[in-house]
């Protein structure tokens, strides 16, 4: 399984990183914003995009309705990481086909809970 | 008694009873030209308030320009807020890896311990049974005196990892007094900006209704007490929401 982690601050994909690492994901990359993720995802071989949505350049949801937007990368499991949590953007979120949405601060066990929560529906 | 300034004086009374006069006399021409008088006057009254009001203006744009403490928070102080912010961020950004560092370092140590402890309870079950001979104990026997000196080692560095988690939080005092700073520069441009929109009259008067935000541009972090009902209060009602919507 590997897992592409996008956010503009270093030291949150370095936590998210860690956690994934401690829920036994160990093959992760990191892209600081939408417009150096997409490229990654559509030539590397990502299972699973792990997002936040305030970021310069390209925002995660853009990056997330370009996804499902791409016929080879439609299908990809999308975890939304932010600190917006405005009812209209969860609605938004929900609306483009994100997968699972937790809101900053988190813990690792709400990020452990969505992940499997994702997978048992994959599966 | 009649005022000697305004539009009431002796002389436009006089001037009015005049225009009746000719009107009623059939005195086009008269009646004309005791208007136009008339309409002078109040065309030169105008000119003399707007004069005034000019004047107004011009002291108070002097009064306020010449105020050099604005010229001082525009010059210096909002660049050096800027500056002194850039500074926070990369405080806590130092910080938070600094954290990190010691955080990653200690894991594998105490992964480490965790596998070395299981083994070696392992070996000293068995031997607890009587089920180990002489040659295996002696391996134990060893294996222990690793044990225990390579804990001891170990339960050091992260005693020193730990102790540099702890120092690495010493920007909270150091932000906070940056911070606190800046806020009070933001409470000198707030009473400036309240004096030039008092300045400017009524005109600005009444604060139109605060504007809300397009409800689905990204604003960062909600703060508790600043931001309204369309917000969110958790994780719990992240989901709530997106059970609601079929999730």
């Amino acid at each position: 399984m590997k897992i592409l982690v996008v956010d503009d601050f270093s030291t949150m994909r370095r936590i998210i990183k860690n956690l994934l690492r401690d829920l036994g994901f160990t093959n992760t990359a990191e892209a600081d914003d939408g417009t150096t993720a997409l490229p990654m995802l559509q030539n590397g071989d990502f299972d699973f995009l792990v997002t936040d949505w305030n970021m310069p350049g390209m925002q995660g949801i853009d990056l997330l309705k370009a996804v499902r937007a791409d016929a080879k990368l439609a299908s990809m499991p999308v975890l939304m990481v932010t600190a917006e949590q405005k009812r209209e953007q969860i609605v938004e979120a929900a609306q483009a086909g994100v997968n699972g949405y937790i809101v900053k601060p988190f813990t690792a066990q709400t990020l452990k809970e969505k992940l499997e929560k994702i997978f048992e529906r994959i599966d | 008694m009649l005022e000697t300034e305004g539009l009431i004086t002796e002389d436009n009374l006089a001037r009015v009873k005049d225009l009746l006069a000719t009107m009623e006399a059939g005195d086009e021409a008269g009646a004309k030209e005791v208007l136009d008088e008339l309409a002078h006057i109040r065309e030169s009254d105008i000119y003399q308030e707007m004069g005034k009001l000019t004047r107004e203006l011009h002291d108070a744009i002097k009064t306020f320009g010449m105020d050099d403490q604005i010229a001082t928070i525009a010059e210096h102080e909002i660049p050096d807020a800027r500056a002194r912010l850039k500074h926070v961020i990369e405080m806590t950004d130092k910080a938070a890896n600094r954290t990190m560092d010691a955080v990653e370092e200690s894991l594998p140590i105490c992964e480490g311990m965790v596998s070395r402890s299981s083994d070696l309870h392992d070996s000293w079950k068995r031997f607890r049974q009587r089920d180990m001979d002489v040659n295996e104990f002696r391996v134990l026997a060893q294996q222990l005196d690793t044990f225990l000196e390579e804990n001891t080692s170990d339960a050091g560095k992260v005693r020193a990892s730990l102790n540099d988690v702890l120092m690495a939080q010493d920007f909270q005092d150091l932000t906070s007094q940056i911070i606190k700073r800046v806020i009070s520069l933001v409470e000198q441009v707030e009473d400036k900006l309240i004096g030039l929109v008092s300045l400017t009259g009524e005109q600005f008067a009444k604060p139109s209704e605060r504007k809300h935000e397009d409800g689905l541009e990204a604003t960062g972090p909600a703060v508790p007490g600043l931001d309204d009902a369309a917000v969110v209060s958790g994780q719990d009602e992240v989901d709530d929401l997106l059970s609601s919507l079929g999730f």
